[in-house]
């Protein structure tokens, strides 16, 4: 390859990703595919440990020792999750360091239904169902992902996101075969979570696009959201749970499902840094790594040491 | 801070495979990281680190049952939720009975949800500076 132009490298490379060939942490490869994966796999990292804090505000007040358990442990796997994806991302060229000054100083983002309150008990379930739901129709995408690191950290991550959904799709059935108060707390729970999970999606897919052209993304977001719809509103709708969209409906004629487009220009607000909870959610970050800085010194105290 | 790529065993006989990475500044903290950011749910039964650019492997002292812990932590687990598929089922047909299931079209039972996988040679690409942080957090991942 040492004789090659770099753009004969980048096609080789190109034709590769077309081939449906996986690429490895340690192979050559052109430099606008090192920096998108390191962009995509950061914001993800972001999300996962921005992610923890609406559900982390619950353990406190988990109403039984059995769901406080289950959540903590939830919480702990979405933190576990963001080490594993920074430090993926470490690899292609940026340090953890930089990254999480980046994120509390609003630099980079993360996905707009963190900048969101979880208000109830309702909440947590909806979040631990469909919001977990929804990143797990996402996250199962990403397995045929071409960067292979990340489809590692994906094999990792999978189990554990399915697990979440079934904590919360048992929090779920808790709640709407209860009492009248219990229903209403969830209906609640999706009348306001339904747009911001609409959004997780992101708007539909153009042509130009950078992460499909090089296989880091498998998947349009329009078919992933219709996946999401096909797998989850039956079951909400068995379980007699409206969802606020009045349009929606399986359309059999066009095989997929008639939805109304939320509104895109609250989507765009949220994830510039302008969400509920945004500045809230990220001072919080931000103090726990200002005020944190001593376990990093000493870890890097230790290497010196050795 | 030196990497360390972490190994895992998922069943006894198995050979050691490559199931991600840490940081850690030596081979103590490297073992204690792996265990718990990549063992924590019974995920297998050895582990080990190799410092990057290294040859040597460092296996970790739990092995088999006892790695992901003894105590009961089995709501780190699906087993925990075993029959949930089926609560679901009796919840919607007690709803049904009452009259409470919304009728509404959806796709016929046995379809498939999963769509199809999108044709890397169908995008166009982008030149990088177009990639912005908020175009970034518009394409679905996790979290």
């Amino acid at each position: 390859m040492g004789s090659m132009t770099y753009d004969q490298k980048v096609a080789e490379f190109k034709a590769r990703i077309d081939a449906g060939d996986k690429i490895e942490g340690g192979d050559w490869m052109p430099d606008e595919y090192r920096q998108a994966a390191l962009k995509f796999i950061e914001m993800h990292a972001n999300s996962e440990v921005m992610g923890a804090i609406p559900e982390g505000t619950w353990v406190p007040r988990a109403p039984t020792l059995k769901r406080k358990l289950s959540l903590t442990a939830k919480v702990q796997d979405e933190v576990g999750h963001g080490q594993i994806l920074y430090r993926v991302a470490e690899d292609l060229g940026k340090t953890r360091e930089q990254m999480f000054d980046d994120l509390v100083n609003g630099r980079t983002k993360f996905h707009n239904v963190f900048h969101y309150p979880a208000e109830t008990w309702g909440d947590v379930a909806y979040i631990g169902w469909l919001i977990d739901g929804a990143a797990l129709v996402n996250q199962k995408a990403l397995l045929d992902a071409s960067y292979m690191p990340y489809v590692r950290a994906m094999r990792r991550i999978c189990p554990e996101e399915s697990l979440h959904l079934r904590h919360g799709e048992e929090l779920v059935l808790e709640l709407v075969s209860g009492t009248k108060e219990q229903r209403e707390l969830f209906q609640d729970a999706v009348n306001r979570w339904w747009q911001p999970t609409m959004h997780f999606f992101g708007p539909p897919s153009k042509k130009k696009d950078m992460l499909l052209y090089w296989g880091i993304k498998t998947r349009t977001n329009e078919s992933l959201r219709q996946e999401f719809f096909s797998t989850y509103v039956p079951k909400l709708w068995d379980l007699g749970i409206s969802v606020p969209d009045d349009k929606l409906a399986w359309n059999e004629d066009k095989g997929e499902w008639d939805w109304s487009e939320p509104d895109w220009d609250e989507f765009w607000k949220v994830v510039r840094g302008d969400g509920p909870m945004t500045q809230v959610r990220l001072a919080k970050r931000k103090t726990v790594w200002d005020t944190h800085a001593w376990i990093r010194e000493v870890f890097a105290g230790i290497q010196d040491a050795a | 801070m030196p990497v360390w790529d972490v190994f895992g065993k998922r069943k006894l006989g198995d050979e050691f495979e490559l199931v991600g990475g840490i940081k850690a500044p030596d081979v103590e903290m490297a073992l204690v990281l792996a265990k718990e950011t990549h063992f924590r749910h019974k995920e297998g039964v050895a582990y080990a680190v190799r410092r990057r650019g290294d040859d040597e492997l460092h296996e970790g002292t739990y092995h088999g049952d006892v790695l992901g812990g003894l105590t009961d932590h089995s709501y780190r687990r699906q087993e925990a939720y075993t029959g949930v598929g089926a609560k679901h089922k009796r919840v919607g047909k007690l709803l049904a009975e009452r009259g409470m299931v919304i009728d509404r079209p959806r796709p016929p039972v046995g379809r498939s949800p999963v769509g199809k996988r999108a044709d890397p040679r169908d995008a166009l690409p982008q030149k990088i500076h177009e990639l912005t942080p908020e175009e970034i957090a518009s394409q679905g991942t996790g979290g």
